[in-house]
């Protein structure tokens, strides 16, 4: 299992790598969307962690792509911003686990 | 003016007659014509109205019982002066003085005043405008900036506590992160008792930060977001009424080619407003200097969005600054925190929408692009929503 993180804010990208790999992960990170398709697409028994404001192609666009894949990973959305901001931007189709920052070693671990 | 004279020269008199009367009679403007004396010769209908005094009662009677106590005094002075020095302070000029009604009251109107040679001496016309509906309109735009002002100041710190909160949030995030490893990295070794206390007392004092901001953004989040049917041309002209009212820019050419049947966006109008005269005023100061001094407004169409476009003819964005140009604090304006813009972004993407900057728009300098959702006969469903989805 791998744990792909899109995250476009380097010091964090960077610390839930390190956190996540101190666990005992394996982890890759991708600063956006972009360069995440760059690579092979993630397999079912990975888990996908994104942010919602990334730059250019946003994070919701990405996880509903990823959605729509055979086999789709598990994914976790990232966001500073309000549940209901985000419920907006998804709608009532999609609604990904969301956790919301700071974040913290606890709920993180809770959900892998 | 003398009934004898006039039938002397015109061949049907009574027509001409009938003509300036019905002139005078149906004219909006009251119109006053008096002798080098200062004495009423003639007083139109709208006068009558104005004055509240029939022709009959002024007619003969010397003007300044039509004016306040203090023209009153001055008026023989500024005649006799003018007679004699032929100095001219209001002929052909025009001012905004005060006139008074048969009862007293006191009101503004703006005074034009003609002169003529007549076989009886110069005479004198006054043109009155009744200025009190304009005064009541000024005031009431007035009274609309300040209150816009209030509104815009407290929905402004919430905003501010939002962006505030949400820029902080990000190496908070990183710190905690870092810490956690940090403590697992020191326990798996079994090392360092005391290095994991350190860590440990890190971690909390990270994970209090992080609750003030918490605590912040509940404070935020808790006002509903009033969300109504807004037609975007009106919100635009209000906008561009209340930016311009407000500062002199006579010499910029404002171009708004919003138009009028657009589908209406849902949204909170007070912080769209907010984020428009932002905008706006943005604009005007970047074009101020520049050898083209044009802004230009629009809105259009595109998907289920309204984008609405204010550029402007400035030097546009270095494209240095393009990166952190939404930041908090990362302003490069004098005299501002430099938050107008994160705080705009952030009422923006709060509607399910956002604001992103053109750094070499259609006008020759930036354009700014803000996106919201078009409204929807389904959106009171959605806002009603499962109870789940609020946060």
């Amino acid at each position: 299992m791998t744990i792909h993180i899109v995250e476009d804010d380097p010091g964090v990208g960077d610390s839930l790598a390190l956190l996540l790999g101190e666990i005992g992960h394996e982890v890759e990170v991708y600063p956006d969307a972009e360069s995440f398709f760059e690579n092979a697409p993630p397999g079912p028994q990975d888990i996908l962690i994104v942010d919602l404001g990334l730059p250019g192609l946003s994070g919701v666009q990405l996880i509903r792509w990823v959605a729509r894949l055979a086999a789709p990973p598990r994914v976790i959305a990232i966001t500073g911003q309000s549940r209901r901001a985000i419920a907006e931007l998804f709608g009532d189709d999609l609604q990904p686990v969301l956790l919301r920052k700071p974040l913290t070693e606890e709920a993180l671990v809770a959900l892998l | 003016m003398r009934e004898e004279q006039t039938r002397s020269v015109s061949a049907v008199p009574s027509v001409s007659e009938a003509r300036l009367e019905s002139v005078l009679g149906t004219a909006v403007d009251g119109i006053v014509v008096m002798d080098d004396r200062a004495r009423i010769l003639l007083f139109n209908k709208a006068c009558e109205t104005l004055f509240g005094y029939t022709t009959e009662e002024v007619r003969g009677r010397n003007v300044k019982v039509l004016m306040p106590a203090e023209y009153a005094h001055a008026h023989d002075g500024y005649l006799n002066n003018y007679l004699e020095t032929g100095e001219k302070r209001i002929i052909g000029i025009g001012r905004e003085v005060r006139g008074m009604h048969r009862d007293g009251t006191e009101f503004p109107i703006e005074l034009s005043v003609g002169e003529a040679a007549t076989p009886e001496g110069r005479q004198f016309i006054g043109i009155i405008r009744d200025l009190r509906q304009r005064k009541a309109v000024e005031r009431r735009l007035a009274e609309a900036q300040a209150q816009l002002v209030n509104v815009t100041r407290i929905s402004a710190l919430d905003e501010m506590g939002a962006a505030i909160a949400h820029e902080l949030n990000q190496p908070l995030t990183a710190i905690m992160l870092y810490l956690q490893a940090a403590k697992r990295k020191v326990g798996d070794d079994h090392r360092d008792e005391k290095l994991i206390e350190i860590v440990d007392k890190g971690v909390r004092e990270a994970e209090r930060a992080s609750q003030i901001i918490q605590r912040m953004r509940r404070f935020v989040e808790k006002r509903d977001p009033e969300r109504r049917s807004v037609n975007v041309a009106r919100l635009v002209n209000e906008c561009l009424d209340l930016v311009t009212m407000g500062t002199d820019c006579s010499n910029i050419e404002i171009v708004n080619s919003v138009v009028d049947n657009l589908p209406d966006i849902a949204v909170d109008p007070v912080q769209i407003q907010q984020i428009l005269i932002n905008l706006i005023r943005n604009a005007l100061d970047a074009v101020r200097q520049a050898p083209v001094k044009r802004v230009g407004v629009s809105a259009a169409v595109s998907g289920g969005d309204m984008l609405i476009r204010i550029s402007d003819s400035g030097g546009g964005v270095p494209p240095e600054v393009v990166p952190t140009l939404f930041r908090a604090f990362s302003g490069a304006k004098k005299g501002g925190l430099g938050l107008g813009l994160t705080i705009s972004r952030s009422i923006a993407q709060n509607h399910g929408g956002d604001l992103a900057v053109e750094p070499n728009g259609g006008e020759g300098g930036a354009a700014f692009v803000l996106r919201l959702p078009v409204d929807t006969p389904t959106r009171e469903g959605q806002a009603a929503g499962p109870p789940g989805r609020k946060g």
